[in-house]
């Protein structure tokens, strides 16, 4: 066990765990930050996204000990029901949630792209979600959504 | 005093002959006539179509000739080389922005000779030095396929070359270097087969413009066929006797290999290879075993050697006495926390077979570039593909956190001496 000082969604935070505890349980059984889910544990599926220093990254294969003093955001840290941010209003707008678990890595991979390129093409958006799976099939919604997004972030700045 | 007028005026002369026979050689080097447009394509033979459309799997144009599926062929990719990025250029019917205005001569010249039909020279990104021994036949089986491909609008997107290479005619001198269009010759000594391999190799699917080192001038150095060289800053192995795999390949593994991207518990395509592996696919199965059959006969020359591939099971934890302890504990700790959980549980084929670290390739490979780039960006199929997927894991590892990934994975995975300049290997790599 060793202490660890991590930020996360502009919070400092200080945590007594293992150096393998993988990120994710440390976000969601020490934190109570329960946005990004555990899917498939090995980095294959993309429901576990958070940002480290704006990147997106399967937190089920960060060991806490790498974190280190990077900037670790989650989905809590966008917006909330009352006040959603400009991915999530849009998430809901298109209803690109079915069961809704792989929605916070979807809008975590999104808000990685859009922070970098705020006004991809189509393409770019296909390419950047490619690594997080909806087993309900919602990616054309899901595409549209983080469309909506960026058109709506680009209208808000005219 | 008259007679040192007339000395003098001699050499003057003498000197202004020497630069008109020198500008005439560098003209007859770096100038190339227009060759006139042809005014209607021609109709074309469908087994001539088909035929081209097998030699354009085998040839990858599509790799950098369609910068976006949904246009194929009309070209706009660019690609960085050590001398400016090039974009490739419109290879459809398209009259205006393809090659539909262009005859069968002109499409000839620029396969064997690099030159457009508007007399510019094309640069060696597009290896007409390997198109330039392909049979005559071929050659028009080629043409009736880009001339029978729909028509996309598209211009060539302007290059970014670094001084002094805009000036294309310098391309000229680097064709007196590198441009060897002395015809194919097949080996007689080998079975119809391997020779065949041998003229898709070279001629067609240019394997050796990867795998052979270049020299400065980015020509190929023919001293060190096949002995390894690089595609978009990966490392591309050797296949030769030098051939940096632990395992010795089969002629079966081989063939799969480059059908499918994987062979068993030996290798999987990464960065640049899938690419060939994805054109490959889609070839007449024979050309492809014909390949595996000339590639194998090359990698058959790698003397057998013991290496930890032959084992089974997870890496070892670094040795207790191990100079460079604290390093290789950080190393150790990211694969047995981040790697291990795919590359060391023998998960099924069909959940995405991880090779156990101690038989990937890129381990042993002379320099770490190609390691980087898998523990960077992993392994991802182009879009709409299926394939192997490995995440990147750029995002999770800081510099010093993948270097001491890479010198663990060398040291305890492939047992190799460490390598040089690891540091600023990773962190050139990352420089975008």
């Amino acid at each position: 066990m060793s202490t660890y000082r991590l930020q996360v969604n502009g919070k400092p935070h200080a945590v007594d765990t293992d150096p393998d505890t993988p990120l994710l349980y440390v976000l969601r059984n020490e934190l109570a930050l329960n946005g990004a889910k555990f899917g498939c544990g090995l980095g294959q599926c993309g429901s576990c996204t958070v940002l480290l220093d704006g990147q997106a990254a399967m937190s089920c294969m960060v060991p806490v000990s790498v974190v280190g003093a990077r900037q670790v955001r989650t989905v809590e840290g966008l917006g909330d029901a009352r006040t959603p941010g400009a991915l999530q209003q849009a998430f809901i707008d298109e209803q690109a949630a079915q069961c809704g678990y792989c929605i916070a890595g979807m809008i975590m991979q999104a808000t990685a792209l859009l922070e970098k390129t705020p006004a991809p093409t189509d393409a770019q958006i296909r390419a950047h979600m490619a690594p997080n799976l909806c087993r309900c099939g919602t990616h054309m919604r899901i595409l549209r959504a983080v469309r909506r997004a960026a058109d709506a972030l680009a209208g808000g700045k005219r | 005093m008259d007679h040192s007028r007339r000395k003098r005026r001699t050499r003057w002369w003498l000197l202004l002959a020497a630069i008109v026979v020198l500008t005439g050689i560098a003209f007859a080097i770096m100038w190339r006539p227009a060759l006139a447009p042809q005014s209607a394509i021609p109709a074309f033979d469908q087994t001539r179509i088909e035929r081209g459309a097998n030699l354009a799997q085998l040839g990858m144009c599509a790799s950098c000739h369609t910068a976006d599926l949904s246009r194929p062929f009309a070209g706009g990719k660019p690609m960085e080389t050590p001398f400016g990025t090039v974009h490739s250029t419109n290879i459809t019917s398209d009259r205006d922005t393809g090659i539909g205005a262009w005859s069968l001569a002109a499409f000839t010249r620029a396969m064997r000779e690099g030159v457009s039909r508007d007399g510019h020279l094309l640069y060696p990104a597009f290896p007409y030095n390997h198109y330039a021994r392909m049979t005559q036949a071929d050659i028009d089986d080629l043409y009736a396929f880009f001339l029978t491909r729909p028509a996309i609008a598209a211009p060539a997107r302007d290059n970014a070359m670094t001084f002094p290479f805009g000036f294309r005619p310098l391309v000229g001198f680097w064709n007196v270097l590198y441009l060897d269009d002395a015809p194919w010759q097949p080996d007689p000594q080998q079975s119809a087969e391997w020779n065949r391999g041998a003229y898709l190799a070279d001629a067609v699917a240019h394997c050796t413009a990867c795998h052979t080192p270049r020299t400065k001038l980015g020509g190929p150095d023919l001293k060190r066929q096949l002995d390894g060289g690089e595609a978009e800053d990966w490392y591309a192995p050797a296949l030769n006797r030098n051939s940096p795999s632990p395992l010795p390949w089969s002629r079966a593994q081989l063939h799969t290999y480059l059908r499918t991207g994987m062979a068993d518990d030996h290798a999987v395509a990464g960065g640049p290879m899938q690419d060939v592996v994805m054109h490959l696919a889609q070839a007449n199965e024979a050309d492809v075993a014909a390949l595996a059959a000339w590639t194998h006969s090359h990698l058959a020359q790698a003397p057998a050697r013991t290496t930890p591939a032959q084992r089974d099971g997870p890496l070892p934890p670094p040795a207790a006495e191990d100079p460079d302890l604290p390093r290789m504990q950080l190393g150790y700790a990211l694969y047995a926390n981040s790697c291990a959980r795919c590359h060391d549980v023998g998960r099924a084929p069909s959940s995405g077979t991880a090779l156990p670290l101690q038989k990937a390739i890129a381990l042993y490979d002379p320099d770490p570039r190609s390691l980087i780039h898998i523990v960077d960006d992993g392994i991802l199929p182009p879009d709409g593909e299926a394939g192997r997927w490995m995440p990147g894991f750029k995002a999770i590892l800081d510099d010093g956190q993948a270097s001491a990934l890479a010198a663990y994975l060398r040291k305890y995975g492939a047992g190799q001496p460490a390598w040089p300049e690891l540091d600023d290997q990773v962190r050139k790599a990352r420089t975008p």
